[in-house]
């Protein structure tokens, strides 16, 4: 058989890894992974233009309620693991090195769901995420913040009652001097942009591709 | 605005079709009760005396139709042997999944609903409830359907993959699910409770209506025929969306149906011709962050969407009344019933 001509290869492999994310087959991943590394794919470009194309179709089928949350972490299980084979080789310099976001519920909320898809397309779009988990304190937030020095905190609820919670996270930051050296992007359910100015944070993302999109948008600002 | 009937005459009434002065009331009173008596949730999550007090109090001031014991979902699982975390002024939340491995199967534990974990706190409240207030009200007892438990037993996303990847594992854990609930039932029935079930896990926000069908919809049927078995009306109460799977929450066998996150007029449409209907005044947005008026005219929309639902209607709220719910906006959830 004749080899593929480079460009046909690459698109392949690229397709293969989206579907594999789509269909939650693990060993796909891994495979398609192993793949890319051996016909010289690089691995930054294998996660964004391949592992996170498929994690939107994931997101647009949970969105429109075609898959939902045990879909959504096989999906993951199988995204993770092609990062396990390519993350080696990513290279630190140039487009691999992306602003690092910080992410959490804010206190008080266990909902963790919109969290953690938020924090897969970041993964996937190469950002270093620092995932707090749920019900997060503001002082961890802003620990963390400080141990990182400078990008974007994202912070969520799916609850009225911890909303406050978010104005504070904007207020210590604030206090502890590192406003300036962060984005603060908010979401979950009953958060709006007019909320998000209301507390002085700088955008509410709608969904999780409005995430990605606004932590893109102003890492091209910032550097 | 007085009443002419007790809760219990009202609720005895109306669930076996006889005329009654209003309809009723059922705020999901259930942490707000250790607020009501100035005491921590953990405190009231692990005294029964304290737990029965406190919901006594809170229908001395609220008057609502049904008393509620409840403080968190992993009761059952607990007792089952899942270790929870108690913050001090907050329900009890998983810390570590006594199945976290599917070898760890054997480790759950068979319970004994009088005995196990927590369980005795439930029924000394319950009796505490029924002596105090008993003769005015009907007293029940909310607690976890097979999924959630299953759910807390095994950690919530390593069930929900098991649901895709290890089928005959989610379901050998359901089934042990589904033989603690059924003495849990047993075991609030025996103490004067209604046991009432509630499947936060099972919404539509978190699992599809093919996965409800296969993992929820057998082992809750049982338990609720259990319920019934032992002369109670079956009661089952979902959280979150529940657009997708309502028919098959009706399919249940439950009688009632308490729902948050769905419109009563699509409710009324899909299975209003089969079940009771109760809800669905939004707790957060409304009860915790209105005011009397928007409360009011929250539940003036309900019951113009189902207060003509065939097979009956009480207004409720969608789920839990928050714990710092200020009284006068369950004081105004009330009035909305005496002024339909």
């Amino acid at each position: 058989m004749r080899p593929k001509e480079p460009a046909a290869r690459r698109d392949e492999i690229l397709a293969g890894l989206a579907a594999a994310v789509d269909a939650m087959d693990e060993e796909g991943a891994v495979r398609w992974a192993k793949e890319a590394i051996a016909a010289g794919l690089d691995a930054y470009e294998a996660i964004t233009q391949g592992l996170a194309k498929g994690m939107q179709v994931v997101s647009n089928k949970y969105d429109t309620g075609v898959y939902f949350v045990p879909e959504i972490l096989l999906c993951a299980d199988a995204m993770y693991a092609a990062i396990d084979v390519l993350r080696p080789h990513l290279r630190v310099q140039g487009r691999g090195s992306r602003v690092p976001v910080i992410i959490g519920v804010i206190e008080g909320d266990i909902h963790d769901i919109g969290k953690n898809i938020v924090r897969l397309m970041l993964d996937a779009a190469g950002f270093p995420v620092h995932d707090l988990g749920n019900d997060v304190a503001v002082s961890a937030f802003v620990d963390k913040a400080r141990e990182v020095g400078e990008g974007i905190v994202a912070v969520s609820t799916l609850m009225s009652t911890t909303m406050p919670g978010m104005g504070r996270l904007v207020e210590a930051l604030k206090a502890a001097g590192l406003r300036d050296a962060f984005k603060v992007m908010i979401g979950g359910g009953p958060l709006s942009a007019t909320f998000a100015e209301k507390i002085g944070a700088d955008a509410y993302g709608a969904n999780a591709m409005e995430a990605v999109r606004l932590a893109t948008e102003w890492e091209k600002v910032t550097t | 605005m007085t009443d002419r009937m007790s809760p219990k005459e009202r609720v005895g009434a109306f669930l076996t079709g006889k005329p009654v002065d209003r309809l009723p009331c059922v705020p999901l009173i259930l942490n707000h009760a250790a607020r009501v008596l100035g005491v921590p949730v953990k405190a009231f999550a692990t005294d029964g005396l304290l737990m029965g007090r406190a919901n006594v109090t809170a229908f001395r001031r609220y008057r609502q139709d049904l008393i509620t014991i409840f403080t968190d979902t992993a009761i059952v699982a607990e007792a089952m042997g899942t270790v929870l975390h108690f913050p001090e002024d907050d329900a009890a939340r998983v810390k570590t999944p006594v199945v976290a491995e599917p070898a760890d199967l054997g480790k759950v534990r068979e319970i004994d609903g009088r005995r196990s974990g927590r369980l005795p706190v439930y029924l000394e409240a319950i009796r505490h409830c029924v002596r105090e207030a008993g003769d005015e009200v009907f007293v029940s007892c909310c607690y976890p359907a097979p999924f959630t438990t299953a759910a807390l037993v095994r950690g919530t996303a390593m069930l929900a993959r098991d649901l895709i990847r290890n089928p005959a594992l989610a379901h050998a854990l359901l089934e042990k699910c589904r033989v603690a609930s059924e003495a849990v039932a047993e075991a609030v029935a025996e103490a004067g409770g209604i046991p009432v079930l509630v499947d936060p896990v099972a919404s539509g926000s978190v699992i599809s209506r093919a996965a409800y069908a296969e993992f929820v919809l057998p082992y809750t049927k049982s338990v609720l025929a259990r319920i019934a078995a032992l002369g109670h009306v079956p009661m089952l109460h979902v959280c979150g969306r529940t657009s997708t799977i309502i028919d098959l929450m009706a399919d249940t066998g439950a009688a009632a149906l308490s729902i948050d996150q769905i419109d009563l007029a699509e409710a009324k449409e899909k299975v209003g011709g089969r079940v009771c209907l109760m809800g669905n005044v939004r707790p957060t947005e409304t009860l915790l962050g209105g005011t009397p008026e928007t409360v009011m005219a929250e539940a003036r929309q309900c019951l113009a969407l189902a207060a003509d639902s065939p097979r009956g209607f009480i207004l409720a709220s969608g789920c839990e009344v928050p714990i710092a719910t200020p009284p006068e906006n369950i004081l105004a959830l009330m009035d909305a019933a005496r002024m339909n």
